[in-house]
């Protein structure tokens, strides 16, 4: 596992990797406050989604798998194709955020100007803080038929019919790069800023090319951060509903979109939280996947 | 201590990579131009190209009482849900990284679980929960609520930097005789700020934009600015929500500015 | 302009107060009635005009809930402390929180007297609760297309529309689902025959959806569409200053009914109090009010409006006899499996 305990300061060696340190007491809040708030609540999701209704409120409740029957057997056709939509939009939003956020968080923790440095972060971040309702509408503005690009093709004569940009996977996932994009970069910076530049110089003054020095040195040490922030962007993405509501017409239909429907028009919060848990299992099946790549990685790599 | 400088006087390769990210840049910051077009643009729908600059939007914005009072109690939330987001998912991440925990890989994923699941189950769950308990829907449980929410950013960016953690440094320290309480705060604690400023940053924008969980949380006259707005948006979509973006996202870099000077990115110190 | 100091303090302040337990503050000296409301215009006037009258009238606060939607809520909470004392929405929610038991089925004019100056239609047996307004959901469409202004529903189904026009995901939108019934209406044999609906739904593609009506009046204004579906409210309350070529067209087949209900859940500890604010919901003076702020038609047949609402909305019983009122009972039973199909038919 960690090969460092060995050199650790307080001196106490092999005997060290199988008992926890104090330090980790510090995970004491966090505990607190999952199992609170987070928890607590989920057992009442858990629940309710085992009832054939609210058991508090409605004393003819009854026990039943049929909600998870329900998502199993898919007679309406939609909830498989719901899943297999949400991990693909998710897949395919980590994918890019990923092409577009690692040259900005690069650039960003590489430069040499503080004001550079501040100028390029407050833009980044800019997306996330105009709010989630007015970020979309921005977006339909730019995709729509009438919206800023097609207009714009159709009076330079490059196209003679509006671009289907909106109501559809496309302009979804744009809609969610977009909102994404700047969480990727700010987990890959700090990542990138810790890797030591002359790392990079020394294998370029060995002949190496910028691209390939990159490429074999700087790219692997931030192994962390890419997965890091993959991680993160996939988890969000394949829980956003309110941008691929506005964005998506019924073109798509993801599961979070569904349990939004089941507790916001359908009125049947039993069968989202079957829902979620669904959602919550697969996910979870995922992340601890990643999880034990990024420690296998980390451990192979260990220090330069 | 800085990079080598470049002996050519034009570099392809390097104008192409600024190129590049002032291209990637401008995606990110077209939707905001919209934005600032749509504030400032007379009529009461979406449409481009603008037709004039007025100010309506702004008056009608600062006019509202719903507006104003939402914009600083969102303020308020989310400067709450910054210092205890970052002591509490700081504190769990140094445990998780450092602390030889049993099950590391099955915490982990354990606390980035809120993230997964679609944020209108975690409100409805805690709206349920909360009146289940009896509390109703007090401030402090929103703010608990967005807590809970940004702990899984703040510790996955600091967990990816410590990570990346050159243990030897502190070290180096304890050899020359440092307490590790000392050690602490004067070398681990610098040199992860990267990771913590980061997430505090996650944790002020997550909460303030967050939408869903707020949707069941609050109550009347205690509303969140995007729940204003959303609702707002429903029945009156016009400049008044893009001249309100403007002024959030103002006032919310402002301070992200000052946290940027506090905690800061300027501790690349390489040793 | 509120120096960021100070408002940041009054929010300190005012979070630390509603932390402390503002509920029983008020408990101590008044009642509280919860209520739901809408935002918009509708929401400005009722908070500034109307909930203040009735405050000072009744000797009470009024607690407006605007976070839609209301009742998710409603059902979480306890049923003998409900979480509205007045609940108000559409006549689809009202059917299904009556499946639950979360509101009564009617009243009288024992509890609410100027039921007795409504249209028939505001108390039918398609109703619980008591409507207070209506609109009339037709075609909405722009006259400088060029287009010959729609006259029946199948007029949205003309091929020249393709792409041009717009509806509603109906699973979430009750005007949608209003759509997809008239749809069985006018191309097969009624209201309830999804099948002929499907098939039209069908016929209607490529169409453009939106989640709700603030949408729909939007594509409309900035001519993304050229005709859709939405009630007269939706177009009519773009006047003066913000007029655009949009029209509003009453098919000849009929219009479907929008209706906004109002009821009281049985638990409501305030029932007397609940009672007496829908009953001044229905008085003359508040519905001319709300009806000329907003265009909806009222459902007190006293209520007189100026001479430019009078004319366009639903104000004679020979306009108000050309509404149809879906079953919504039998509609929200099959819900799921209608949302599942439709899915299906419009999805690319």
């Amino acid at each position: 596992m960690d090969r460092r305990i060995v050199l650790r300061h307080d001196a106490e060696p092999m005997a060290a990797a199988s008992r926890p340190s104090p330090i980790a007491w510090l995970i004491a809040p966090a505990l607190l406050l999952f199992v609170l708030f987070f928890v607590l609540p989920f057992g009442v999701m858990a629940v309710m989604s085992v009832f054939s209704g609210n058991p508090v409120t409605n004393p003819n409740a009854f026990l039943t798998t049929r909600h998870y029957m329900r998502f199993i057997a898919d007679d309406a056709g939609i909830f498989h194709d719901a899943l297999w939509a949400t991990l693909r939009i998710g897949l395919v939003t980590t994918v890019v955020s990923l092409l577009i956020g690692y040259p900005l968080a690069h650039w960003m923790a590489r430069m040499q100007s503080r004001l550079g440095h501040v100028l390029v972060l407050m833009a980044v971040i800019a997306p996330l803080l105009t709010g989630i309702v007015v970020r979309t509408f921005a977006w339909m503005t730019i995709l729509q038929d009438k919206g800023v690009i097609n207009t714009t093709l159709m009076s330079w004569g490059l196209i003679h019919k509006p671009l289907p940009l909106m109501y559809n996977e496309f302009g979804t996932t744009v809609a969610l790069v977009h909102i994404y994009v700047p969480f990727m970069v700010l987990t890959l910076t700090g990542v990138i800023g810790r890797i030591d530049e002359r790392l990079e110089q020394a294998a370029r003054s060995l002949g190496a090319g910028r691209l390939r020095a990159f490429v074999e040195v700087t790219l692997p040490l931030s192994l962390p951060g890419v997965l890091a922030g993959s991680l993160l962007v996939f988890a969000l993405s394949i829980s956003a509903y309110v941008t691929p509501s506005l964005m998506g017409g019924t073109d798509v239909l993801t599961l979070p979109m569904l349990i939004a429907q089941q507790v916001g028009t359908s009125f049947n919060p039993n069968f989202a939280g079957a829902l979620g848990m669904i959602l919550l299992l697969v996910c979870l099946v995922i992340v601890i996947a990643y999880n034990k790549i990024l420690a296998r990685l980390s451990g192979e790599k260990g220090l330069a | 201590m800085s990079a080598v400088p470049n002996k050519m006087p034009f570099d392809p390769g390097r104008a192409a990579y600024v190129t590049l990210n002032v291209v990637l840049l401008g995606f990110l910051l077209a939707p905001i131009a919209i934005v600032l077009v749509f504030a400032f643009n007379p009529t009461p729908y979406i449409s481009f190209p603008p037709v004039g600059v007025s100010l309506r939007w702004f008056d009608k914005f600062f006019a509202s009482s719903d507006f104003m009072n939402a914009l600083w109690l969102s303020l308020w939330i989310a400067a709450c849900v910054l210092v205890l987001a970052v002591v509490i998912g700081g504190a769990c991440a140094l445990a998780l990284a450092r602390g030889n925990l049993p099950g590391r890989g099955f915490f982990t994923a354990f606390f980035m679980s809120p993230l997964m699941l679609p944020a209108i189950l975690t409100g409805l769950a805690l709206f349920q929960s909360y009146l289940l308990v009896g509390i109703g829907r007090p401030v402090w449980g929103l703010i608990m609520a967005h807590t809970l929410i940004a702990v899984p950013y703040v510790l996955r960016t600091t967990l990816a930097v410590l990570h990346n953690f050159d243990r030897r440094i502190e070290e180096a320290a304890a050899v020359l005789g440092a307490s590790p309480l000392r050690v602490f705060f004067e070398v681990t604690l610098p040199l992860i700020r990267p990771g913590v400023f980061a997430g505090g940053v996650f944790a002020f924008i997550v909460s303030f934009d967050q939408f869903p969980v707020s949707l069941f949380l609050v109550v009347p006259k205690g509303e969140t600015l995007p729940v204003v707005l959303f609702n707002y948006m429903k029945f009156d979509l016009d400049g008044a929500i893009a001249a309100a973006s403007m002024v959030s996202i103002l006032l919310a870099l402002a301070v992200v500015l000052v946290l940027e000077r506090l905690i800061g990115l300027k501790a690349y110190v390489k040793l | 302009m509120i120096s960021r100091r100070n408002a940041l303090k009054t929010s300190a302040g005012f979070a630390a107060a509603a932390t402390v337990g503002a509920p029983s503050i008020l408990h101590a000296q008044t009642a509280t009635l919860k209520i739901t409301t809408w935002g918009g215009k509708w929401g400005d006037i009722m908070k500034a005009t109307v909930l203040p009258a009735f405050e000072k009238e009744h000797k009470c606060t009024v607690s407006a809930d605007q976070a839609f939607p209301f009742l998710p809520k409603l059902q979480a909470s306890k049923k003998n402390d409900p979480l509205y004392d007045v609940f108000h929405t559409n006549s689809n929610e009202q059917w299904s929180a009556l499946t639950e038991g979360l509101v009564m089925d009617k009243f009288t004019t024992k509890e609410v007297p100027n039921i007795a100056d409504v249209y028939p239609y505001a108390v039918s047996d398609k109703i619980v609760g008591v409507t207070i307004f209506t609109s009339a959901i037709g075609l909405g469409y722009r006259t400088d297309k060029g287009l010959t202004p729609p006259k029946s529903w199948k007029d949205l189904a003309d091929p020249k529309l393709a792409g041009q026009r717009g509806g509603y995901l109906i699973p979430v939108n009750s005007l949608g689902q209003c759509h997809l019934m008239m749809l069985g209406k006018v191309y097969g044999r009624g209201l309830q025959d999804l099948d002929a609906a499907y098939k039209a739904l069908e016929q209607l593609k490529p169409i453009k959806l939106v989640d709700f009506t603030g949408q729909m009046e939007k594509m409309l204004l900035s001519a993304e569409v050229s005709e859709g579906v939405i009630h007269d409210s939706g177009v009519y309350r773009y006047e003066g200053a913000n007029r655009q070529p949009v029209d509003f067209c009453s098919p000849t087949e009929g219009v479907m009914a929008l209706e906004q209900v109002l009821n009281v859940p049985p638990g409501s500890k305030l029932k007397e109090l609940a009672y007496a604010y829908i009953d001044y919901m229905l008085r003359p003076d508040v519905q001319k009010l709300l009806a000329e702020a907003v265009w909806y038609s009222p459902a007190n047949r006293k209520v007189k409006l100026s001479e430019k609402y009078d004319a366009k909305l639903l104000t004679t019983p020979e306009r108000v006899a050309t509404l149809i009122q879906p079953d919504w009972k039998w509609y929200n039973a099959r819900k799921d499996d209608i949302d599942a199909r439709v899915t299906k038919i419009l999805k690319g």
